[in-house]
C-alpha cells in the first residue's frame, strides 16, 4: 500500500509538470513566465543537492530520503513535460 | 475504499493521458478540455495517495497490534514454564539435600506438601500427625535443637536420621502453611 501513495503522488507530480506546460502553450507571456518558474525550480533542485545535509537536519528526514525526493522530483518533471511534449 | 482507490489511480492516469494524445491542441475547445482534464487528474491523484496514505498507516497500526499480541503470548507462555521449571528445581534440590534417603519415599514427601493432601482432613487437628506437631512446637518453644527432636520425638535417630529431618521439615511444612 506504501508503493500505491507513492506511485499516485509520483503520478500527481508528473501530471502537475504536464499542466505547467498547457500552461506555457496558452500564450508567450505565459511560456516565459512558465519558463521563469522551470528556471527557479532548477536553482532550488540544484541548491538542495549543495545543502542537502543542512535541508535533512531543517525538513528533519535522511539524507537519503531527500534524495530521493530529487531524483524523484526530476523523474517527475522529465516524464510530465516529456508526455506533454511527445503527444 | 480499495475499490475507490484503484478507480482514482486508474482515472487520474486516464485523465492525464487521454486528452493529451486525443485532442487537437491547436482548437481552442480542445485545449480548454485537455486543461480541465488535466486539473482533474490531479485532483484524483491527489485523493488517491492520502487513501493509500491512510490505508498504509492502518496496515501498520494492525502489524503492531498483531506483533505486541504475539510477544505477549509468548511471555506468558514462557513465564510460566519458568515458574513451574523452578518448582521441579526446588523439588529436586530438596531430595538431593537429604543423602542416604530412598529417592521415592523424599518425592512422595515434597508431593505431599506440593498436592493439597490437607484438604482431604476437615481440619489440621484431625490429622494423625497433629500430636507430633503440637510436640515438635513444644520443644521448639524449650529451645531443643531440630537433633534433639527429630531422636527423642520422631525416634528417627542412628540410620533414620536423615530421614527424619525430612519427616520433621514435611510436618512443619504440612501444619505452618
Amino acid at each position: 500500500m506504501r508503493a500505491m501513495y507513492l506511485a499516485n503522488y509520483f503520478v500527481a507530480g508528473c501530471i502537475a509538470f504536464s499542466l505547467l506546460g498547457w500552461v506555457a502553450s496558452l500564450h508567450p507571456y505565459a511560456f516565459r513566465a512558465v519558463l521563469c518558474v522551470l528556471a527557479a525550480i532548477a536553482i532550488g533542485w540544484g541548491l538542495s543537492w549543495l545543502l542537502d545535509f543542512s535541508l535533512s537536519k531543517l525538513l528533519k528526514i535522511s539524507v537519503a530520503d531527500l534524495q530521493a525526493l530529487l531524483i524523484g522530483g526530476l523523474a517527475m518533471l522529465l516524464i510530465g513535460l516529456g508526455v506533454f511534449l511527445c503527444t | 475504499m480499495h475499490l475507490k482507490l484503484f478507480v482514482l489511480s486508474a482515472s487520474s492516469v486516464v485523465l492525464w493521458l487521454a486528452p493529451l494524445t486525443a485532442l487537437d491542441k491547436t482548437l481552442d475547445i480542445h485545449k480548454a478540455l485537455q486543461g480541465v482534464s488535466l486539473t482533474a487528474a490531479i485532483a484524483c491523484a491527489v485523493t488517491a495517495g492520502n487513501i493509500a496514505r491512510e490505508l498504509s498507516e492502518q496496515g501498520e497500526i494492525e502489524a503492531i497490534k498483531t506483533r505486541a499480541i504475539t510477544a505477549d503470548v509468548i511471555d506468558e507462555i514462557s513465564t510460566s514454564a519458568y515458574i513451574s521449571q523452578q518448582q521441579r528445581q526446588q523439588e529436586a534440590e530438596l531430595i538431593l539435600a537429604s543423602p542416604g534417603v530412598d529417592v521415592e519415599e523424599s518425592r512422595k514427601a515434597q508431593e505431599a506438601i506440593y498436592s493439597n493432601n490437607l484438604q482431604d482432613y476437615t481440619s489440621a487437628s484431625e490429622h494423625p500427625d497433629y500430636p507430633i506437631y503440637l510436640e515438635v512446637c513444644k520443644s521448639r518453644e524449650a529451645g531443643k535443637s531440630t537433633t534433639w527432636i527429630v531422636e527423642n520425638i520422631l525416634k528417627m535417630g542412628g540410620r533414620k536420621f536423615s530421614d527424619g529431618k525430612v519427616k520433621l521439615q514435611t510436618l512443619l511444612n504440612q501444619f505452618e502453611e
